[in-house]
């Protein structure tokens, strides 16, 4: 009987823990996770799905006499339906032949290989769709500020927080109409905001934009992330409809900060105009979060209302003081709202997420991509031959949708402390 | 059915009087920390509001007004307060630009007039992790006020790198708890064969060594 091959040992492994690979990708810790999986999106065809939205309330009240008078006529609610088109997202994992040579005739060192890719992996897709999930749906995660060389220095809000390391990414102009090629990230300085790539697209020029590899056209798109659902507008449209027909409804209420430092009547006008709209007890019946930055999250702290985290961090459970943030897990909070950070989100914006009232649709659940039963594949070398690495993808086909703009509320344009 | 719609709560005088001595007094000689009920804490919110049926979910009415409603929520849980001065909130001018609201031809205060003697902002909801209630209580309410005290006073760069790491370890903690999912999904021992023996007493090891070197 042949040994068996490490490719084999790999796909072994891999189907092991591919149970696990759900519950890998749905760990709620970022953005993308919290919002829940609904059913109410329904697959119509290949490309789309539709989510049927009561947009205005029906009935007529009036009141009577009722002495012979006139009850006059009702009406009936206005619905539409929300049209969504699910991307899929993939994330293929390559394991070089070093890893067999190093965990030949020892399983354990297989697993713990395959484990470690597996986990890395995950880790690594999860934040790249979080990334996707701060963008207005065109899958822009970044504009050049300016470039010297192929060190590339990215404007502001986001800098260079929704990149990683060796992730190809492709450039367009700033109208997002020419796509002028394709480079790989080859170092990420986020606080610099600043990244490094392999070879400059030709034309590059200050204010392209960058987009995630496979994006393809003019005016891409991608996964309908918070700033494309929390605008306040009533022009464009918003899941095919158009917001000029339904101006009330499909605009998000927000408080313009004018890149003044955050206060707390920023939070209160934002929140209460939440509350004034989905009721005073929104707050939890919904809920909400605010999600913003550790940018944000830090003017709050130095605001002097909330136990700054170094302290939080100093309460360890054998602590000889009364455990009241239960070692850590107790939420700290913004004007009652409980706070959600993520280095993702926009240094400048404070979104309150109703996360109720946001949906995943689901087109495809993550799981690896597999042929035939095979979810192990082997690479090709430029010559035709093999190559002495293998492959497994990761791959999910979603879109994010929620069932109104106006159930949100957001601040922007919030200076960014000092020190960043 | 009775039904209960509000509770109203105030703080007992000794909890005041242990939150005055251990957060000081303002300039106005009131405490710089409160604590309140959920209920009983009202605030201004002025605007068009959209009144429900809790039945259906249904819009009633919209109507253009302000309305004096609970500031924070949970509205069943004690919450903690500190005493923001006035400058905090800018000019007049500055609060009025901020907060008034035009609806249809109305203009309204969102946040009502402007807080000339300051405002007392949230701190700190006393409840646990999974949001269950916490009964007011002088150790706590004094410790949270030392902690906030005592953070104010901490140079802003030290909170900023302190966040810095909490989200690092974010990365960390999740690859942690992914390989433990992971261990999960292997068979016991990695699938190595084994044995079960029994546990066996020294006297009985010793026999048990003695006849393994004979047979050797």
């Amino acid at each position: 009987m042949p040994a068996l091959a490490n490719a084999q040992s790999v796909a072994l492994q891999l189907e092991k823990v591919r149970p696990k690979v759900p519950v890998l990708f749905e760990r709620d810790d970022i953005l993308l996770t919290l919002i829940q999986k609904r059913a109410d999106a329904e697959n119509v065809s290949a490309r789309n799905m539709r989510v049927p939205l009561q947009i205005r309330p029906g009935g007529k009240a009036s009141q009577h006499t009722m002495d012979g008078d006139d009850l006059g006529l009702g009406s009936g609610s206005v619905y539409d339906v929300a049209t969504l088109s699910p991307v899929f997202e993939t994330f293929g994992v390559q394991i070089t032949k070093l890893v067999e040579y190093a965990t030949t005739g020892n399983e354990r060192a297989v697993e713990n290989a395959t484990k470690r890719e597996v986990a890395s992996g995950m880790k690594q897709f999860r934040m790249y769709l979080d990334a996707l999930l701060q963008t207005n749906g065109n899958g822009v995660l970044g504009s050049i500020a300016s470039f010297a060389s192929t060190t590339w220095t990215l404007a502001q809000p986001q800098g260079a927080a929704l990149f990683y390391y060796n992730q190809d990414v492709q450039v367009y102009d700033s109208t997002l109409t020419t796509n002028r090629g394709s480079a790989t990230i080859t170092s990420v300085d986020p606080l610099n905001k600043q990244i490094t790539v392999n070879a400059n697209p030709g034309g590059l020029a200050n204010g392209d934009v960058i987009v995630p590899s496979g994006l393809s056209g003019a005016q891409p798109t991608s996964i309908f992330g918070v700033k494309y659902h929390h605008v306040d507008s009533t022009s464009g449209t918003w899941l095919g409809l158009s917001r000029a027909t339904y101006p009330e409804a499909l605009k998000t209420p927000h408080f313009a900060a004018g890149n003044a430092a955050l206060v707390p009547a920023n939070i209160r006008v934002a929140v209460n105009k939440l509350r004034k709209v989905l009721g005073t007890d929104v707050l939890s019946r919904e809920k909400l979060i605010a999600y913003m930055a550790p940018e944000q999250e830090h003017a709050w702290e130095q605001l002097g209302v909330t136990i700054s985290e170094i302290v939080r961090n100093q309460v360890p459970s054998e602590a000889p003081m009364p455990d009241l943030l239960f070692n850590q897990q107790a939420e700290k909070r913004m004007a009652g709202v409980p706070i959600k950070t993520s280095i993702h989100a926009d240094t400048t914006r404070i979104d309150f997420i109703a996360l109720k009232r946001w949906g995943r649709a689901i087109m495809k659940e993550i799981d690896y991509y597999e042929v035939g039963g095979q979810t192990v594949f082997p690479v090709y070398g430029a010559s035709g031959g093999l190559a002495s690495s293998y492959l497994f993808y990761f791959t999910t086909g979603l879109q994010i949708f929620m069932d109104g703009p106006r159930y949100g509320a957001f601040v922007d344009g919030l200076a960014v402390p000092q020190g960043y | 059915m009775i039904q209960v719609i509000r509770e109203d709560k105030r703080t007992p005088a000794e909890i005041e009087h242990r939150l005055a001595q251990a957060g000081g007094v303002n300039r106005f000689g009131e405490p710089n920390f409160r604590a309140v009920w959920g209920w009983s804490r009202l605030g201004w919110i002025g605007g068009k509001w959209v009144d429900r049926d809790p039945a259906t979910g249904g819009m009633i009415r919209e109507v253009v007004e302000a309305r004096w409603v609970p500031k924070y929520l949970p509205f069943d849980r004690w919450h903690l307060e500190r005493w923001l001065p006035p400058e905090i909130y800018g000019s007049s001018e500055n609060w009025n630009r901020i907060t008034q609201e035009t609806e249809g031809v109305q203009l309204v205060e969102a946040l009502g007039p402007f807080p000339s003697r300051g405002e007392y902002e949230h701190c700190l909801t006393l409840e646990g992790p999974t949001g269950k209630f916490v009964q007011l209580d002088g150790s706590v309410c004094e410790w949270v006020v030392r902690a906030i005290e005592y953070s104010r006073g901490l140079p802003a760069s030290a909170g900023l790198r302190a966040l810095r790491d909490r989200e690092e370890k974010k990365g960390t903690d999740y690859e942690k708890w992914a390989y433990d999912v992971l261990d999960d999904a292997m068979p016991a021992l990695h699938g190595c064969p084994f044995v079960v023996v029994p546990r066996m007493s020294s006297a009985d090891r010793r026999t048990a060594d003695r006849g393994t070197r004979e047979l050797a």
